[in-house]
């Protein structure tokens, strides 16, 4: 079986990295993505086997870079997006219901070992 | 001022013109016969009563429809504006109302624009917070579990300690953001409360779970007495939240091999909740301060400097907005008439006295409450 492939669309370099080092250790392929415009480019081109979406990014939102995806009728209507971010007020994360959000995380309360799991688990 | 054809004056006008009619024609045209008289009398008499009839009701119907327009105007739609072309009492009192609802309009116009500037500040001051505060915590946090689980290479167990410290005042950060926040929703009216089937005594262990590690640590002798209960209308997120809070300050400050006790009953139309312990309880002269923001008891933070005093604040905050009751009794009638409690060689001031947490919420469940933000200090 070939590597999994995850696409991290995030736009604090930092956090890329250390998402980009445990998801390498974990056997991932990995994509970047530092804002939401590149980040549906790449997904459409790519197809990745699971999307990591921020929410406030420049350029795009990840809800508005979710809901592209959703309109890709074959690939982006089944692969499963994961929100990874700070902002949880209920009409966003009611919002990215709308699109079958598989996960909503809040950074803050995740351990990176534990969010691979859970990536892993979607596999 | 200008012309009012007022109600009176046209009943008059009506009366006068009848009996005009009357009397002139009783002179000149019926002075022969009394009894044509008397029936153009008993005529105009019927025709002048009608006539004035249908002017009053008319007036009434129209008095009437002002008043339900001016019932909409004081239910809150100051924008309204009454329509009217005639010249009477009633578009006169039409136009000194418009005059009126115009002055008012813009003397609430302003107050509201500063409340909602105010409100919005607040709400902005939300999600900055989140927003800017959690990323560089969520950085440390994961760049520290990192080096704590060498991933980046090895470190010596006393880097690892002290890294460990790093990581442990982190989450006490995260944990002060998240009260934070949730406060500031709170405070701002903007949580919200979705009730659904939820079984309590579930929820209930659930928050116990979470602090289970701390209480086999300290060994506390954890009394549960649960009723049995059919699945409730609740807030299952809130109502975990609300027996987490309690439980973890019953643990935190409960000496070691003390007792922490928990009783959910039903009584009468409420769901009874009583969480002990015999732990350091309030002291007095501050419990009148116990469920404001920040509160911490001198004693309390003497046992443990760790705590944001924000916990019994949202405790109250949910339990009051979804319908329920809360109060407490420090010390702790429960815990000092216990049985096999024997600490007599303690002087009676000295000894711990413990602390009883009381709360009712209606067994039919919480009270539905629309808002736009969720309380997440505890997931």
């Amino acid at each position: 079986m070939s590597k999994p492939k995850i696409l991290i669309v995030e736009d604090e370099l930092s956090l890329v990295e250390a998402l980009n080092r445990k998801f390498s250790q974990a056997g991932f392929e990995i994509l970047e993505a530092n804002d939401g415009e590149i980040g549906l480019k790449t997904a459409l081109k790519e197809k990745p086997d699971v999307v990591m979406l921020d929410i406030l990014m420049p350029k795009m939102d990840g809800i508005e870079a979710m809901k592209q995806i959703r309109q890709d009728k074959k690939w982006g209507k089944r692969v499963p997006i994961i929100m990874l971010t700070n902002v949880n007020d209920s009409t966003t994360v009611s919002e990215a219901a709308n699109y079958q959000v598989f996960d909503f995380l809040i950074k803050t309360d995740w351990r990176l070992d534990d969010i691979v799991d859970l990536v892993k688990s979607k596999l | 001022m200008k012309t009012v054809y007022k109600l009176s004056d046209r009943i008059l006008i009506i009366i006068v013109g009848f009996a005009t009619i009357f009397v002139l024609s009783s002179i000149f045209v019926l002075r022969d016969s009394i009894i044509s008289v008397l029936i153009l009398g008993a005529i105009l008499y019927i025709l002048s009563f009608f006539a004035s009839y249908f002017i009053s009701r008319n007036f009434s119907k129209r008095i009437m429809a002002l008043t339900f327009k001016v019932q909409e105007m004081a239910a809150g739609n100051l924008s309204m504006r009454l329509k009217h072309n005639s010249k009477d009492e009633i578009g006169y009192l039409s136009n000194s109302i418009n005059e009126l609802m115009g002055r008012l309009q813009t003397g609430v116009a302003q107050d509201v624009s500063k409340h909602r500037q105010l409100n919005k500040a607040k709400t902005d001051f939300v999600a900055i917070a989140s927003h800017q505060l959690r990323t560089p915590l969520s950085i440390i946090k994961w760049y520290v579990d990192y080096l704590i689980c060498e991933d980046a290479g090895e470190i010596n167990p006393e880097q690892k300690k002290y890294l460990k410290e790093v990581y442990r005042s982190n989450e006490r950060l995260i944990e002060l953001v998240n009260a934070l926040l949730d406060v500031s929703r709170i405070d701002v009216g903007t949580f919200s409360i979705d009730p659904e089937s939820t079984d309590i005594i579930e929820r209930a262990e659930a928050a116990i779970k979470v602090l289970s590690r701390e209480i086999e640590n300290k060994k506390i002798n954890l009394i549960k007495k649960y009723d049995k209960f059919p699945l409730l209308n609740l807030d299952p997120r809130l109502t975990k939240m609300v027996f987490q809070n309690i439980l973890s300050n019953a643990v935190k400050y409960t000496p070691e091999a003390g007792i922490v006790k928990i009783v959910i009953k039903k009584i009468e139309r409420d769901i009874f909740i009583k969480i002990s312990d015999s732990g350091c309880g309030i002291p007095r002269e501050e419990q009148p301060k116990m469920f404001s923001k920040m509160f911490r008891g001198l004693n309390a933070k003497k046992i443990e400097s760790i705590g944001t005093g924000l916990g019994l604040y949202i405790v109250k905050a949910i339990v009051e907005k979804s319908g329920g009751k809360i109060w407490f009794h420090s010390p702790s009638l429960e815990l000092l008439l216990a049985p096999g409690k024997n600490d007599s060689d303690i002087p009676l001031d000295k000894r711990n006295q413990g602390t009883t947490i009381n709360i009712t919420i209606p067994l039919k469940g919480m009270k539905r409450r629309a808002g736009t933000k969720k309380l997440t200090s505890i997931s």
